[in-house]
């Protein structure tokens, strides 16, 4: 048989189900599909899940069944579903099954293209003989007047006019679903292509999502990942993950961040939450946390990074470079490299292209620069701004009174800063 | 250890002035142009016989508002997502294309209210309405709106204006307390639609979206809710008030003389002889302000509510090519409405009635709609309704079905 037939899932929730002599079974309420990983002797065409079930209410009862022995007709654009044989479906036998109208249809989905939320119009099906299979949601105005009933003849009036009323699909690939506020079935991956998504888009998904739904994606991400994704968000959006979380979950995620971000979101907190973060999370980091919560708000201090690399200068090229490898420290602190003395003073700084071309067994006060600019931690933010344009940094060393190195700040805080300055200002 | 933050009463105080706003905002977009028209009309019409009817509109807005406070902020989502999400697409989309109509009707009604008041200082209509038109939609488009939303909010108080426009009128107090305490209701087809009007324009449908769209925005939680509460009632009492001064005022005045008006214009024209040219021109800009403030709001909120129904971008942060078809639906609000103002002899007194009849209509729609969500264990987890709530809530409902049944059939027993 080389039946092809396209459908949308509009056409067929509310149908009524008939068996082969034509005798009523049913009337159709959701298909489920199997999003789970398909088995090796049976890939889906175009890799799309397939409609694995069909949830029917007969005489006032809500019953699933397999769809393989379903089959949609499409005769003159009139769907008919005939069910051949009846076969109860556990759905504990699904591993990854999505109810479609539940999951899907009306709810925001992630368009992992566009990096932004759509609403779902439709769902289009594709019935081939081998099964039917899920391949597009439909998210365009044609999907909108198609449900509401009018897309035929507005459509056949448009023409006249020679206007056409534009349809947009995303394919099954490219969309997540993410909102089973509606839902009881646990999956055992969701939001697994989130994970494709950059931390910035992520947040503003996160952002624009409702309270359970942003939880419930927050938590499903890994624990590097959540830190940047964290620190992408709003204040708003940042107390809500944070205080609708549970407190060992934060507290591993906020040690994955810088500490000044933490200590800018801990700032946001209520007294007793932010100390028992603190309390919770591992001593190093909140130590670091504890310091910058000290300096007044306005202040480099509040704003400055304490993770910096700093040697003395008589360590040679190569223990540095050995040294790195095995802190693996980020790029932040990479770039910016510092020379302090035994007193802890700031002596010079020097660059990672010094570093890498000189000879292995050069000392560090060879090839640093004495004289660093620098800026005292009791300064006000807005000086930094100044600074850092005014000598073309990408950094800029944070000393105490004494000249002790306390740590740095970063042009990305500082123009964080600018622009949250800028918006209050509006 | 972290920063000595003690826990004062300034402390109280300033957590309450942060939470301030979507309450009191709303409350003050309520008493817009076509807010101030009805009340003149039914103080000119009725004297102080419907006053009483502010006091269970009163009621019902303050049950309604809480209803959407907490749904935004258990929930963080907005009312049409709800809607869309949980009624489908149909119900959802009848309820859009009411607001949408309806809305267009009142942003007419509002420029209507800023040529009328800049009518009575001498500028015609044919300058002011395009201008005014025009810098609304700049300041939209521009980005600007949330300072502009400040500022309104400030001039919102020069409603309070209405109160010395009022006591110019001399009022008699004594029959406005009997008026209050027993209340006289004349069942016929004028009243009764008078009554649902009033109704209709104090708790008008797309305020519910509004309110409950600007609780998300601030990041409201529920740890607070006692200070939203306060925001609320404020509000509200705000709205009854100024709508309370405004009834009296015209009672007092164009009542007494039985003198009938048909425009918030005419009210102020009308008030001149009785109670002076002051307590004329304070009316005339009370009515501007507000008509303005709506004017801004209106649109924008409902090209908002629209888009997020049917699953298009919007927003104001966002650019025109991230969001055509909320800028679109929004500058063709605006100018649909400016147009038709500008029609010489454009039929303004249907046009307002009709989109109060829509109002009216969609009012118990919606409230259907959310009570049934705000109802709903799955969405509101502990957070559903108390019973009285919904006893509230309900009898609105059938009250206000019941009413506009009556208006619909009295025809039919009339003759």
């Amino acid at each position: 048989m080389t039946s092809f037939k396209t459908f949308y899932l509009s056409r067929i929730l509310g149908r009524n189900v008939y068996d082969t002599n034509g005798k009523f079974i049913g009337v159709v309420k959701d298909l489920l599909i199997d999003t789970g990983p398909a088995t090796a002797n049976q890939t889906p065409p175009f890799g799309r899940p397939v409609v694995a079930g069909i949830r029917l209410k007969i005489r006032n009862e809500l019953k699933l069944f397999s769809f393989r022995y379903f089959e949609i007709t499409k005769i003159n654009r009139k769907i008919d579903v005939t069910g051949h044989q009846l076969v109860e479906l556990p759905i504990e036998n699904i591993h990854n099954g999505l109810f479609l109208g539940e999951v899907i249809l009306d709810k925001q989905i992630v368009d992992l293209n566009g990096r932004k939320l759509v609403r779902v119009n439709d769902v289009r099906l594709v019935s081939l003989s081998e099964g039917t299979y899920a391949i597009a949601v439909d998210v365009g105005v044609e999907g909108l007047l198609r449900r509401i009933g009018i897309s035929h003849p507005l459509k056949t009036l448009l023409s006249f006019l020679k206007i056409s009323i534009p349809a947009k699909f995303i394919l099954w690939d490219d969309v997540e679903a993410i909102d089973f506020s509606n839902y009881n079935i646990k999956l055992s991956k969701p939001y697994s292509k989130l994970h494709t998504l950059h931390p910035s888009d992520l947040a503003d998904i996160i952002e624009e999502l409702g309270k359970s739904t942003s939880t419930n994606v927050f938590s499903a991400l890994d624990e590097e990942k959540a830190a940047d994704v964290l620190e992408e968000l709003e204040k708003d959006t940042q107390i809500h993950i944070i205080e609708s979380l549970p407190l060992e979950k934060v507290a591993d995620v906020l040690e994955k961040m810088p500490a000044d971000e933490v200590a800018d979101i801990l700032d946001g907190l209520e007294d007793e939450k932010a100390e028992s973060l603190l309390n919770e999370m591992e001593a190093e980091s909140s130590q670091e946390v504890r310091e910058i919560l000290e300096y007044p708000d306005r202040t480099v201090g509040s704003l400055m990074n304490t993770e910096v690399l700093a040697f003395n200068e008589n360590r040679t090229v190569d223990e540095v470079i050995s040294e790195f490898r095995s802190l693996r420290p980020e790029a932040d602190e990479l770039y910016n490299l510092f020379v302090i003395d035994d007193k802890e003073e700031l002596v010079a700084t020097f660059s990672l292209r010094d570093l890498v071309v000189s000879q292995p067994n050069v000392m560090l006060k060879q090839i640093m620069k004495t004289n660093p600019i620098y800026i005292y931690d009791d300064q006000e933010i807005d000086d930094v701004a100044e600074i850092i344009s005014k000598y073309n940094l990408l950094a800029l060393p944070v000393v105490n009174r004494n000249n002790q190195l306390e740590g740095m700040v970063i042009i990305d805080d500082v123009v964080e800063d600018l622009i949250d300055k800028r918006r209050t200002n509006r | 250890m972290l920063k000595g933050r003690g826990r004062s009463i300034f402390k109280k105080i300033a957590l309450f002035l942060a939470i301030l706003g979507p309450g009191i905002i709303t409350g003050s977009v309520d008493n817009d142009a076509g807010g101030i028209t009805t009340y003149s009309v039914a103080g000119a019409l009725y004297g102080y016989n419907l006053i009483w009817t502010l006091i269970p509109s009163f009621i019902v807005l303050v049950v309604i508002q809480e209803m959407n406070a907490r749904m935004g902020i258990v929930t963080g989502k907005g009312l049409a997502d709800l809607i869309r999400e949980n009624a489908g697409v149909k119900v959802t989309f009848f309820i859009f294309i009411g607001l949408l109509i309806a809305d267009i009707g009142n942003t007419t009604t509002e420029f209507a209210g800023v040529a009328g008041s800049m009518e009575i200082f001498g500028i015609s209509k044919y300058i002011s309405v395009p201008i005014v038109s025009f810098l609304i939609w700049l300041l939209v488009v521009k980005g600007t709106y949330k300072m502009a939303e400040r500022i309104f909010l400030i001039f919102s108080v020069s409603l309070l204006t209405y109160v010395i426009s009022a006591l110019m009128g001399k009022p008699h107090w004594s029959e406005i307390g009997s008026s209050i305490i027993h209340p006289r209701f004349k069942v016929d087809s004028q009243s009764i639609a008078m009554v649902i009007g009033l109704v209709g324009t104090t708790i008008a449908p797309w305020m519910q979206f509004y309110m409950q769209s600007s609780v998300i925005e601030k990041g409201l939680k529920m740890k607070n809710f006692k200070y939203t509460l306060i925001d609320i009632v404020v509000g509200c009492i705000a709205t009854v008030v100024v709508a309370f001064f405004i009834m009296v005022a015209c009672a007092s005045t164009l009542g007494e003389h039985g003198i009938k008006i048909e425009e918030a214009k005419d009210a102020a024209l009308a008030l001149k002889p009785l109670a002076g040219t002051l307590a004329s021109a304070v009316f005339a800009f009370g009515l501007f302000v507000a008509s303005i403030f709506s004017a801004t709001i209106l649109p924008l909120a409902t090209a908002f509510y629209v888009c997020e129904a049917f699953g298009f971008e919007a927003g104001i942060d966002k650019k025109w090519e991230e969001a055509p078809e909320f800028y679109v639906l929004y500058t063709s609000i605006l100018v649909i409405a400016a147009a038709i103002i500008l029609i010489p002899n454009a039929p303004l007194i249907s046009i307002s009635l009709w989109s109060q009849v829509i109002n009216g209509i969609l009012l118990p729609v919606v409230l259907i709609c959310m009570i049934l969500l705000v109802n709903n264990k799955r969405i509101m987890g502990n957070y559903t309704n108390k019973p009285i709530n919904n006893m509230i809530g309900w009898t609105a409902v059938i009250v206000l079905v019941g009413l506009s049944a009556m208006l619909l059939l009295m025809p039919l027993f009339n003759s």
